[in-house]
């Protein structure tokens, strides 16, 4: 019953608080709901970003030729010796046969002139190598290059690498941006606070006078402060989900073409907008809690 | 019963206030704490409200090293002192009997216990009547009865005003002393810090005079000494 009154009360008192600075509240839910939407944003963007990076990641393969004068008794030494150079998830060897069969299917049904050279086969055996990230594509061939046996090292080359360069750049960026604009939001709920805190000293300084607790005092300003996170979340929350839902259909789920797909819209989007509820509740919760623990600290 | 022992408080920026103060109140004594401004009696009442901490020496009120007090146990120490200061300090959006209420509240008593505590304090300071009253409805010595009853809502040992009388004119200023007499006959040690001389040659208590941080006289006959 003590609990149910005391968190009553609180909820009394933080309400009453948003009601007697309106104003105030309203232009730092304001600044929340364009940080958040930022957020939204950036976060559809970089899931995104990680999804299509993973996809990439994904297809890249780095094709080795074996030199001619390999003996097949040697490839499985060969093979483990590839598979030891560091960023190399996965080799698989691919005979002179399989290669010209792939060759042909590449071709379709044109490709089955090349049939003539089954029994005289012009192509090498080769390895086809996974890496662990886009990142260490060319280091990875490089070495390769290093070790006798192997004659050809080709990958996607620069292009593939710049480009994961390029999603990694973004990624962190927005990241940086993000933590930016949310250290904005923090520093404009601890100033609100601060004025609450400032119209109330009367109230505040007769609490201290007759015994209140500094946890009494400071839980309505507290929550005072998550209040003003949630009420900054809640356009940002139905933007994310109804705004990609609206990008989603426009762009038919997919970047460019059809290999780089967007993620779908359940339940992503509700992940996301829950994501951005808790950083504006977390941000109300720090920002207020910061200003209230500043300002009745060190007063007996 | 309150001890100060050798008690020295100097502040941060060099100012000494209390210089080897040392002093004994008893249980349910009336005492008048009189001197000119800076002579250190409001620095006493805020060692004796747990504000400041000595910068030598010990306060004990009721048993409580009061400069020993860790922060968090602050708030319930105080809840065993009432405090009165010159300026009335009333919630202007809250009525007479809310205003002694909050006093309640914000130590969580349950509501029973609040409303039957504040109709009897509201007969003590005889303000029945003007429950329903804002503080801006009210005399100035109205005001301070209220401030007096907020001040005694949670039943506290000590009650210490500050210049209770500061702001009213003789007749308010008797009734107000009156009603602290009524207080202090039921048990409440009382300590009013004052510059009203004639109060405290007209309601002679047992008299301290302060002056630069030390006692010059402690006359327990009461009046106003001349040294």
């Amino acid at each position: 019953m003590f609990m149910f009154r005391r968190i009553g009360r609180a909820f009394k008192e933080a309400w009453w608080g948003i009601r007697h600075h309106f104003a105030m509240v309203s232009s730092t839910a304001v600044t929340i709901t364009i940080t958040l939407v930022l957020l939204s944003v950036l976060s559809l963007l970089i899931a995104n970003i990680n999804q299509i990076t993973y996809d990439v990641e994904e297809e890249i393969q780095v094709f080795v030729k074996i030199d001619k004068d390999v003996e097949e008794k040697d490839i499985d030494a060969l093979k483990t010796k590839v598979g030891r150079i560091a960023g190399v998830s996965e080799v698989v060897y691919s005979d002179a046969d399989s290669e010209l069969t792939y060759f042909i299917e590449q071709y379709g049904e044109a490709g089955k002139i090349f049939e003539i050279y089954r029994n005289d086969n012009p192509l090498s055996r080769a390895f086809i190598i996974s890496v662990a990230t886009g990142f260490s594509i060319s280091e990875v061939s490089k070495q390769i290059e290093l070790i006798d046996g192997i004659s050809e090292v080709n990958f996607g080359g620069a292009t593939i690498e710049d480009f994961i360069n390029l999603l990694d750049g973004t990624r962190r960026v927005g990241l940086i941006f993000t933590a930016s604009l949310a250290l904005l939001a923090i520093y404009l709920i601890y100033n609100t606070i601060k004025i609450t805190i400032h119209s109330r000293r009367e109230e505040i300084g007769i609490m201290r006078l007759v015994g209140a607790t500094n946890s009494y005092i400071r839980v309505p300003l507290v929550l005072e402060g998550i209040f003003i996170g949630i009420l900054g979340s809640i356009f940002p929350c139905l933007l994310t989900i109804f705004g990609y839902k609206y990008i989603y259909e426009v762009m038919n789920g997919q970047l460019v073409s059809g290999i780089l797909k967007l993620i779908d819209v359940f339940p992503f989007t509700l992940y996301v907008s829950g994501f951005v509820m808790i950083v504006g509740i977390f941000v109300g919760w720090i920002g207020s809690w910061l200003s209230a623990s500043r300002s009745l600290r060190w007063k007996r | 019963m309150i001890i100060l022992e050798n008690v020295s408080k100097i502040y941060k920026n060099g100012t000494k206030a209390l210089n080897d103060f040392s002093l004994e109140i008893q249980d349910g004594e009336f005492v008048y704490i009189i001197g000119e401004t800076g002579s250190g009696k409001s620095t006493l009442i805020k060692l004796l409200n747990g504000e400041e901490i000595p910068t030598k020496g010990r306060v004990i009120v009721n048993g409580t090293n009061v400069g020993r007090l860790r922060f968090g146990k602050v708030p319930l120490y105080r809840r065993k002192i009432g405090v009165v200061f010159q300026d009335y300090q009333l919630l202007k959006k809250k009525t007479v009997y809310d205003n002694i209420a909050f006093a309640l509240e914000v130590i969580n008593k349950p509501k029973e216990e609040v409303r039957n505590r504040v109709k009897e304090v509201l007969g003590i300071i005889d303000l029945a009547n003007e429950f329903n009253s804002y503080p801006t409805q009210l005399s100035g010595g109205q005001q301070q009865r209220v401030v007096i009853g907020r001040a005694i809502a949670n039943s506290p040992s000590i009650l210490i005003c500050d210049e209770p009388t500061g702001n009213l004119d003789p007749r308010h200023s008797k009734e107000i002393i009156e009603l602290l007499e009524k207080i202090n006959k039921s048990g409440t040690t009382v300590i009013v810090v004052t510059h009203d001389y004639v109060l405290v040659d007209t309601y002679k208590k047992r008299t301290i005079l302060l002056d630069n941080g030390s006692i010059i006289s402690d006359n327990p006959e009461g009046g106003y000494v001349h040294v």
